[in-house]
């Protein structure tokens, strides 16, 4: 994320498409879409909701874009809504426990709607380790609140400053560095069993 | 030897601190903080970033366009602000004479026998015994939603409003599994949240309905009430462990 301005390219679009041509905020999504889709897939874990997410945020920001204000980056505002939309979708499929979206398992489901990732270089001792630590690592993970994820992955996976996830979270940044450390901690004691114990 | 909490050691790890001078010169000495701090740091590492696939822009394009409408300017802001300055202050003065009716009327009508709150007078958790889990979420999910509507300038979105109904029947049970526990604080701040989320649900969403919810319900109040028992589940969690 960037709190730089907006270019005139970016602006001129956003003109354009207030002025009726729709076609104008491909020019947006082109430039945004991954870096949205990417946060969406930290949030949600999985692909297809990410591109749910990442698609719902571009329409939501399409229709407010006429109460855009211009004074802070179309990428700052888009991953704001970006954050929100995906936390919301995460709290949703939590709430539908009829929701089956393909999801990664140690075996491949049709029943379960679970998908296996291929790997033909690895050898089954270590497709078995990689399969055992991603079953791990999403338990742990699905212990976290959605805020939690949210934040623990911005900060650590893409290194994006407190004050920024704060300010997309809207939230205060006290409390976005407390969503933090509750989930390092979080993780950490998930883990622990398996490490060995802790104090 | 004083030594370093986890969470010290995870802004430590996280390079938050401005001061990593003296936490590098204690893990030098102290294995029990060394430990801990090592523990943390092979947290990380477990939970480094992974691949992220890349999306097929072409295809979204696609799905997008067919969902995007023709869009006009919206009005100009100045007339609108213009035609209710004059509220700004009514506003400001609302707002104070309720975060003072709020405080007295906590203050005054608390039972002496109610647990300790950190809310009221600052001495401790609500409880100290293990809380539902899901509690956390919940109070998570509300302080985004609050936060959504006092920081909205015209009517919540579709989603801000759906999202008020679901968390309506989810914090109706928390309302009353609070009240079953003799945890009046929260069941009292539980039950304020659940004022607005009923007034989100069946009030038509207009460009005045938003503004008049933060001055009528003190929503910002209520935010800061919600934070503290965040605060305190958090802190009767870590205790439980």
């Amino acid at each position: 994320m960037s709190n730089r301005r907006m270019d005139k390219a970016e602006t001129e679009a956003i003109r354009d498409v207030l002025a009726g041509d729709r076609d104008a905020y491909r020019l947006l999504m082109e430039r945004h879409f991954c870096s949205v889709t990417r946060v969406a897939f930290r949030i949600t874990g999985n692909e297809a909701d990410a591109e749910e997410a990442a698609q719902e945020a571009f329409l939501r920001a399409y229709n407010k874009l006429p109460s855009f204000r211009q004074d802070s980056a179309f990428s700052t505002w888009i991953m704001r809504i970006t954050m929100n939309t995906a936390i919301n979708l995460v709290e949703r499929r939590k709430r539908d426990l009829s929701y089956h979206a393909p999801r990664i398992a140690d075996e491949p489901s049709t029943a379960d709607h679970t998908v296996r990732i291929a790997d033909s270089q690895a050898s089954p001792e270590v497709n078995l380790l990689n399969r055992e630590a991603v079953s791990l690592r999403q338990a742990a993970m699905a212990e976290l609140t959605p805020m939690e994820r949210t934040a623990f992955t911005l900060r650590h996976m893409e290194d994006v400053p407190m004050a920024e996830i704060a300010a997309a979270l809207n939230i205060t940044s006290n409390s976005a560095r407390q969503a933090v450390f509750r989930a390092v901690s979080k993780l950490r004691r998930s883990l622990t069993p398996v490490a060995g114990g802790y104090r | 030897m004083k030594h370093f909490s986890e969470e010290e050691l995870i802004a430590y790890q996280l390079h938050e601190r401005s001061d990593e001078g003296p936490i590098s010169r204690h893990l030098e000495s102290c294995s029990e903080c060394a430990d801990l701090s090592e523990s943390i740091a092979e947290t990380l590492r477990v939970f480094s970033a992974d691949p992220v696939p890349q999306p097929d822009l072409e295809h979204n394009w696609q799905r997008l366009r067919g969902n995007l409408g023709v869009l006009t300017p919206e009005r100009s802001r100045g007339f609108k602000l213009l035609r209710w300055g004059w509220a700004w202050p009514a506003a400001g003065l609302a707002t104070a004479a309720l975060i003072l009716i709020t405080v007295f009327g906590l203050h005054i009508h608390r039972p002496s026998e109610t647990r300790r709150n950190i809310a009221v007078n600052g001495h401790g958790p609500l409880t100290t015994e293990p809380t539902d889990p899901a509690i956390a979420n919940h109070l998570d999910a509300a302080e985004r939603l609050l936060t959504e509507v006092n920081n909205s300038s015209g009517a919540l979105d579709d989603t801000t409003r759906e999202q008020a109904h679901s968390l309506l029947l989810q914090n109706a049970v928390y309302v009353l599994s609070a009240r079953e526990s003799g945890d009046l604080a929260q069941a009292a701040v539980l039950e304020n949240f659940g004022r607005v989320l009923t007034t989100l649900d069946n009030e038509p969403p207009t460009s005045h309905s938003t503004w008049r919810l933060r001055l009528e319900m003190n929503t910002s109040g209520l935010l800061l009430d919600i934070r503290i028992l965040r605060q305190n589940d958090d802190h009767s969690q870590g205790v439980s462990q």
